[in-house]
């Protein structure tokens, strides 16, 4: 996700308001924002570690840079002068350099930058560097520059913002007047800044849980006293991982050059026509290598197994999405791999049975139980239990203990960062409505996290209504479920009046499963959420219906989101705008597809 | 509960023996018990079956399988300990999944054990960090929650468990789930050893207990033992008395 700097601080209320930022930037250069080095000292102490501290400088003698660099600390330095390659190279910490940017004379210059960033502006008036006006972005268009070096400044503020980083994907993103009222840095323009590229940054932060791991009353670490040691280690390794620049860039750079992201928020024209009220885009998880957003969170928990020294890998799976996903990823990382699967399922997804095998991983079937999700997560807790000293449980959606919920969470909400930032270049502003399918929730609450602080923004998850939720053959945990513990946590489940927990029931084998993760749970008893339940029958209407209208054959799991949009879509305008979590593609799907849906085709 | 203490302060060893609640049917439960407190156990352990225990392997799961099938519930097993007339001597335990007490209802689940004459209780998925969801309302009804160890907690953990640990440790033998197991590891003597030196109760050992050899193993280190897929096994295949030697292995003062 696109970073935040605030340049120019000069108060400590404002370095506080600035502290949910990436970056924080002091001007040293003459300019009505110019600080001391002490000054800058008592602003940095003012935020987190975590916040990078950027000098900015023009021309300055390199001793004065080292200077404030020791003593501020600064993190970075920023140079808008005509400092040299040299000067650059004798700067112990990262460097930004500035271009002034005219013409495309200009864009040939920051190409040459050795610096490790490049900053573009719009030229300079009173002083070299912060002008405040907008720059031209076009100009950058056709430019060969890494946009995972660019920092883009410029007049940028809460309304325009959106667009640059939606026609430039940069880097970082870098304000100073446009969060100023009357010349000076105001608090609420701050936050309200990077609330706007960020989601709400608390949320980002910390989300909804507290340290013990509960989100409200949901969650918790609910697990044999075996396994409270490896949950324990996770929680903390999983505490450093996650503010570790390293694992983070690792984790990115897989994402990226492996999985393929970032993935196409697509406008559906057709679907938009069809349903005639909002405007219509669908988040492309279905575009992901192996075919779904399992493996945002595969890759994501594989890296910080490696990291835990661990290099055997368990995991259980429904469709097999997950399955394939771990398989995939052990494949690539040379780690052990057992999949746990039931019987049931590895009948109704031969396909990503066979998909795992190839890829070197160990499948056991699981006959207990209905021989679905709920017994194979049984199975592979019990088979970590028995292997916990070498072996990572892999688990496959937002569900199980802390930190499970929020860890996957978090390697999922690159698919709902991704969509702030689309949907802001594309329309200037939030959508109104976002839909995604729940099973155990990992591609909805990734989805729905970064914008749970814009309360503007509806949200809706979808569960598998199966027959109907009126009968006994449905998997509608948050419609019909009541509270209760299993595997690991306190959430919602489908159980009888004795709490033995019943089997679900939906077509869709990656619904099919009787809890739903506690983030959900809390969502929805604070209101933020709405979850509604969709049949077997609608899903297999929606599956034709995106087939047709926009060449997208979706997974099962994705085609309830699908069949509820159109829903919701009934009630809105064509001014309103609605997203759809895609999560997957319908490969896996086809015998399901070829036998309920035969005689279409 | 002070019975235990008091076998330990002899010298004595105990057996514990832990049975699935309505296997083969809610009318077996009482002759089971009786039968066991006359073979001289210490104690019994008296399993609820759940859906979805991760904690045990295929015997007693299959049991709790069985005995769902038989209808058997928490409610019902509570009932029926109530209704008991005959004269009971020792301490009767239940062992249950944490859901059917959350859904039964904390208070009145330790209002039900006592009325029952329950005298303890074991949750093994509800780990130290979150027992206020129900050790209070034990607490009030004077019913004991019974800790966990294992040879993974660590040892600022166990000073904590430990601290608080009423009745007996159940002290579990190996890393993973229940069941039957051949051998036992070096590795569980040290850890008896430094549980029982640390423990203000007595310690028993649990977890794939079967064989005499693992009591002779053992017997140094521990206060007693627990035993129950053996047992869950010998009942289902009508051949409890096979368990008699192992029952003897351990109370008998001076085992040959
Ligand atoms: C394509 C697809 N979507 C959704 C899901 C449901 O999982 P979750 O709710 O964790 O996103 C699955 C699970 O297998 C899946 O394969």
């Amino acid at each position: 996700m696109t970073k935040v700097k605030i340049c120019g601080l000069q108060e400590a209320e404002h370095a506080k308001a600035a502290s949910a930022a990436d970056a924080a930037g002091f001007v040293f250069a003459p300019s009505r924002r110019r600080v001391t080095v002490e000054q800058a000292a008592r602003l940095a102490a003012e935020l987190p570690e975590s916040v990078v501290k950027i000098g900015v400088f023009v021309n300055a003698e390199l001793d004065e840079v080292l200077e404030a660099v020791r003593k501020v600390p600064l993190t970075m330095v920023q140079l808008h002068g005509d400092e040299t390659d040299e000067f650059i190279r004798s700067i112990p910490v990262e460097v930004i350099q500035a271009f002034s940017v005219r013409d495309i004379e200009d864009v040939k210059k920051l190409e040459q930058s050795i610096a490790d960033y490049v900053l573009v502006d719009a030229p300079g008036i009173d002083f070299r560097g912060g002008s405040g006006r907008i720059f031209d972005w076009g100009l950058l268009k056709g430019a060969s520059i890494d946009p995972e070096r660019l920092i883009v400044a410029g007049g940028l503020d809460a309304v325009n913002v959106g667009q640059a980083i939606g026609s430039l994907a940069p880097y970082m993103v870098d304000v100073s007047s446009g969060v100023e009222t009357e010349g000076k840095k105001d608090a609420d323009k701050i936050k309200s800044f990077i609330k706007t590229v960020k989601g709400d940054s608390m949320q980002q932060a910390t989300g909804t849980e507290n340290v013990t791991g509960f989100f409200g009353r949901f969650g918790g670490q609910f697990v044999p006293e075996t396994l409270m040691k490896a949950v324990k280690e996770l929680e903390a390794a999983y505490a450093e991982a996650k503010d570790d620049a390293d694992f983070q860039a690792d984790y990115h750079k897989y994402l990226k050059e492996y999985v393929g992201r970032e993935q196409p928020l697509t406008y559906a024209a057709r679907l938009t026509e069809a349903w005639g009220g909002p405007k219509v885009y669908l988040k492309r998880e279905d575009l992901n290598h192996t075919g779904a957003h399992k493996i945002n969170n595969a890759i994501g928990q594989a890296l910080l197994a490696i990291r835990m020294g661990k290099r055997k890998i368990v995991a259980e799976t429904g469709a097999g999405q997950h399955g394939v996903a771990t398989a995939t990823i052990c494949a690539l990382l040379d780690l052990e791999c057992v999949i746990f699967m039931g019987e049931e399922d590895i009948r109704r997804q031969q396909l990503n049975v066979f998909r795992m095998k190839l890829l070197g991983a160990k499948v056991e079937s699981v006959t207990k139980g209905s021989a679905t999700l709920k017994d194979a997560v049984n199975e592979a807790l019990r088979y970590w239990v028995t292997n916990v000293e070498d072996t990572h449980y892999l688990i496959g959606s937002a569900l199980g203990p802390h930190p499970f919920p929020t860890m996957v969470r978090d390697f999922q909400s690159v698919i709902g960062r991704e969509t702030r930032g689309q949907i802001l270049g594309k329309e200037g502003r939030l959508p109104d409505v976002i839909l995604a399918c729940v099973g155990g929730g990992s591609n909805a609450i990734g989805m729905f996290h970064p914008f749970v602080g814009d309360e503007s923004v509806r949200l809706i998850g979808v569960e598998a209504a199966g027959e109907g939720v009126d009968t006994a053959r449905h998997a509608a945990t948050l419609t019909k479920g009541t509270e209760g513990v299993l595997h690991g946590a306190y959430m919602k489940l489908l159980q009888d009046e004795n709490g033995q927990v019943q089997e679900a029931h939906s077509i869709s084998a990656g619904l099919d499963y009787p809890g739903v993760g506690p983030e959900h749970v809390h969502l929805e008893d604070i209101g933020r959420v709405e979850y509604k339940a969709v049949t077997d029958e609608e899903a297999l209407a929606s599956v034709i219906t995106l087939s047709r209208l926009e060449g997208i054959i979706p997974a099962l799991e994705s085609a309830h989101a699908v069949a509820e949009a159109e829903k919701t879509a009934a009630a809105m305008g064509s001014d309103e705008i609605l997203i759809i979590c895609v999560s997957g593609r319908g490969d896996k799907d086809m015998a399901t597809y070829a036998e309920k849906l035969e005689g279409l085709a | 509960m002070k019975r235990l203490k008091d076998l330990k302060d002899n010298g004595d060893k105990a057996f514990v023996a832990y049975i699935m609640a309505g296997d083969g049917g809610l009318d077996k439960l009482r002759g089971q018990v009786e039968y066991l407190q006359k073979t001289g156990v210490t104690a019994i352990e008296i399993g609820i079956p759940f859906s979805d225990p991760v904690a045990d392997g295929p015997v007693i799961e299959e049991a709790g399988n069985r005995a769902l099938a038989e209808g058997v519930t928490l409610d019902k097993v509570l009932l029926e300990m109530k209704s008991w007339d005959f004269k009971i001597k020792i301490p009767l335990i239940v062992m249950t999944y944490l859901n059917p007490v959350i859904s039964y209802g904390a208070e009145r689940f330790a209002e039900s054990c006592r009325e029952a004459g329950v005298s303890a209780v074991i949750i093994p998925d509800l780990p130290f960090e979150h027992q206020q969801l129900v050790g209070p309302y034990l607490k009030k009804t004077g019913v004991t929650l019974i800790q966990l160890v294992t040879l993974t907690t660590t040892e600022n953990r166990l000073e904590d468990i430990l601290d608080a640990a009423e009745g007996f440790v159940y002290a579990v033998t190996v890393t993973g789930i229940t069941g039957v197991r051949d051998e036992m590891t070096q590795e569980v003597q040290e850890f008896m050893k430094t549980v029982r030196s640390k423990s203000p109760v007595p310690v028993y050992a649990g977890f794939g207990i079967s064989k005499t050899e693992h009591i002779e193993m053992l017997r140094d280190d521990v206060d007693g033992f627990i035993v129950g897929s053996a047992i869950v096994k010998a009942f289902h295949d009508n051949k409890i008395e096979d368990i008699d030697p192992l029952i003897h292995a351990v109370t008998q003062r001076n085992p040959v």
